[in-house]
């Protein structure tokens, strides 16, 4: 009793410490804090709460804007532009996310199995992560170029197989698209596997080659469940990164051939900067924020539990 | 054996993850001028330097170069200062509403860009700020990523030179830069080299906020040559150009990048 009597007496001499004093200790908080508070306030709280307001608004660039209520979200709910966009993304999410993981494990078992410059290979697998969308889509236009002198073609052709018409294909196209990502994000997919793999300790290995497992049960049964809060990291974000793709749809499909390639974020481009109707652009985007947001819920409820291991 | 087909392994692999890069820097010493028939038409048997010359003639690739650099230059040394002050606030000091501020930033995260965006060009053309620097500089003074990057790692250093300092007179502005800054030089550059590269090769945002030919960063008029060009080799020759900055930053700094994205994922 008289401990925790002395402890407020004491809290108390300290709150009342001169001001001077205080401000020699946290200076940089009051100096710092208040401006980056006002800085969030505008650029991140005000943005977000607005752009709800204007999904019950026609706004309009000049001339008066004014109250609609709940047309544009009944438009979205009666427009089946918005819904095959909607399900092309969920698409490109399919063709993505596992080919990406599984890559970026196999890259990351190979650097950390013990090769010679395993960092400079490293490098090499991360080299896409850091170039532009604009360098890599351009590259893939003349890589998947459809016609028989394209290069992809040009390989396909060797193995027997047709020419296919890639971005022109409207069932390929999408895939063409996905195929970008996942050269592209596959080396950070990499760096988390990497770190992964590195953490388990040696001991499991040993002790289940000592039971005679094959590499391949060692993998499966050791390797792979273990690095499963890995899994459940890398799953989250390139879901949340595939329902946000926009650069390669719009350089090198403008989302055809026949809507084949317009994803949600390319559909809310198409409708808040060609056509300028911002507040319908304003409802598609809530529309991806709250699948983004379902998507992680379920993520964090069914894989979340299981993520400590050990 | 095992390790002999790990070699072929990554042999293959090595290749077909360097070949576009090769077919980029090949291909911007090849003037192509007829319908290209030939796979292999990316390999120069006469080397010229016409695309760059070419590229070069009017001046305007150089002002998106200039209008890159400007965009990204400004918030990687904002972000690399006010990110590590942000850090030391929230990880060291002691203030009513910290943790409940810093949780709210991380809650802000979960909103996507695209959802900012819409609202944010409404406000920037009211700004006046539409085919200016300010809409792209301004909002990425500071970013929440890497006050959370620089605070975890903050937390686990130890108060004793702080407190030391404390004791000695100091006051906590110079106490962060003779103390907190040097410490944290390795996080700060990650945040750095992150901030770079993400406006450098961001294409979404000035897409929107840039409609003036001559307000372009290098982003989004490679990608106009892309559409209106349809000539390989300058396409190239643009790419190998925009590309160099971002390969000497990953060049040098490339610890930062992995280190920075275990230290994202891993908590």
């Amino acid at each position: 009793m008289t401990l925790k009597n002395n402890n407020k007496r004491f809290n108390k001499t300290k709150s009342k410490l001169p001001f001077k004093e205080r401000f020699r200790k946290n200076a940089i908080v009051y100096i710092f804090l208040f401006p980056i508070l006002i800085h969030f306030a505008i650029f991140q709280v005000f943005p977000f709460l607005f752009s709800f307001v204007l999904t019950f608004m026609d706004w309009r660039v000049i001339g008066n804007s004014e109250w609609v209520g709940l047309k544009h979200w009944v438009n979205f709910f009666n427009d089946k532009l918005a819904w095959k966009a909607l399900w092309n993304t969920f698409m490109f999410s399919v063709y993505y996310i596992v080919p990406t993981m599984a890559l970026g494990l196999i890259l990351a078992l190979i650097i950390n199995s013990g090769v010679k410059f395993a960092g400079f290979f490293k490098g090499i697998f991360f080299l896409p992560v850091v170039t532009s969308f604009v360098i890599i889509a351009g590259l893939w236009g003349w890589l998947f170029r459809g016609t028989d002198n394209g290069m992809v073609n040009w390989v396909l052709n060797i193995f027997g197989v047709d020419s296919q018409l890639f971005l022109s294909d409207s069932g390929q196209a999408l895939i063409v698209l996905a195929g970008l990502s996942i050269f592209k994000v596959a080396g950070s997919t990499m760096i988390y596997y990497f770190a992964g793999l590195q953490s388990i300790p040696n001991q499991l290995y040993e002790a289940a080659r000592i039971d005679g497992a094959s590499p391949l049960k060692i993998f499966w049964k050791v390797t792979f469940p273990l690095l499963k809060p890995i899994h459940f990291y890398v799953a989250i974000i390139t879901t949340i990164g595939s329902f946000q793709i926009f650069d390669s749809a719009y350089l090198l499909t403008g989302g055809g051939p026949n809507y084949a390639t317009t994803t949600i974020v390319f559909y809310l481009y198409q409708q808040g900067f060609s056509s300028l109707n911002l507040s319908y652009a304003a409802v598609l985007s809530y529309a991806l924020f709250f699948v983004i947001l379902v998507v992680s819920l379920i993520q964090r409820k069914y894989l979340g539990k299981e993520s400590s291991f050990y | 054996m095992k390790k002999f087909f790990t070699y072929i392994l990554l042999f293959i692999l090595t290749f077909s993850f360097l070949l576009p890069f090769l077919i980029m820097v090949l291909g911007s010493f090849k003037e192509v001028e007829y319908v290209l028939l030939d796979p292999f038409f990316w390999i120069p048997n006469d080397p010229s330097i016409a695309n760059y010359t070419y590229i070069f003639r009017d001046g305007i690739f150089l002002r998106w170069i200039l209008n890159s650099v400007i965009i990204t230059i400004i918030p990687v040394f904002s972000q690399m200062f006010l990110c590590a002050v942000l850090g030391y606030i929230f990880a060291k000091k002691k203030f009513p509403g910290r943790e409940a501020i810093f949780w709210t930033f991380m809650a802000v995260i979960m909103i996507p860009q695209q959802l900012l965006i819409i609202p944010k060009y409404i406000m920037f053309a009211q700004f006046g700020w539409i085919n200016t620097y300010w809409a792209l500089i301004v909002p990425e003074l500071w970013g929440i990523m890497g006050v959370f990057l620089i605070r975890q790692y903050l937390q686990g250093i130890p108060n004793d030179f702080e407190e030391a300092a404390y004791i000695d007179g100091a006051n906590d502005i110079q106490i962060f830069f003779k103390i907190i800054l040097p410490l944290s030089i390795p996080v700060v550059a990650t945040v750095g080299t992150f901030s770079f590269i993400s406006n450098w090769n961001d294409l979404f945002q000035p897409l929107i906020y840039m409609t003036e030919e001559k307000m372009f960063p290098v982003t989004v008029g490679l990608a106009s040559l892309l559409g209106k060009e349809g000539n390989f080799g300058v396409e190239m020759t643009g790419s190998t150009l925009s590309f160099i900055p971002t390969f000497l930053i990953f060049l040098f700094f490339q610890r930062y990048f992995t280190e920075g994205i275990q230290m994202s994922g891993l908590k």
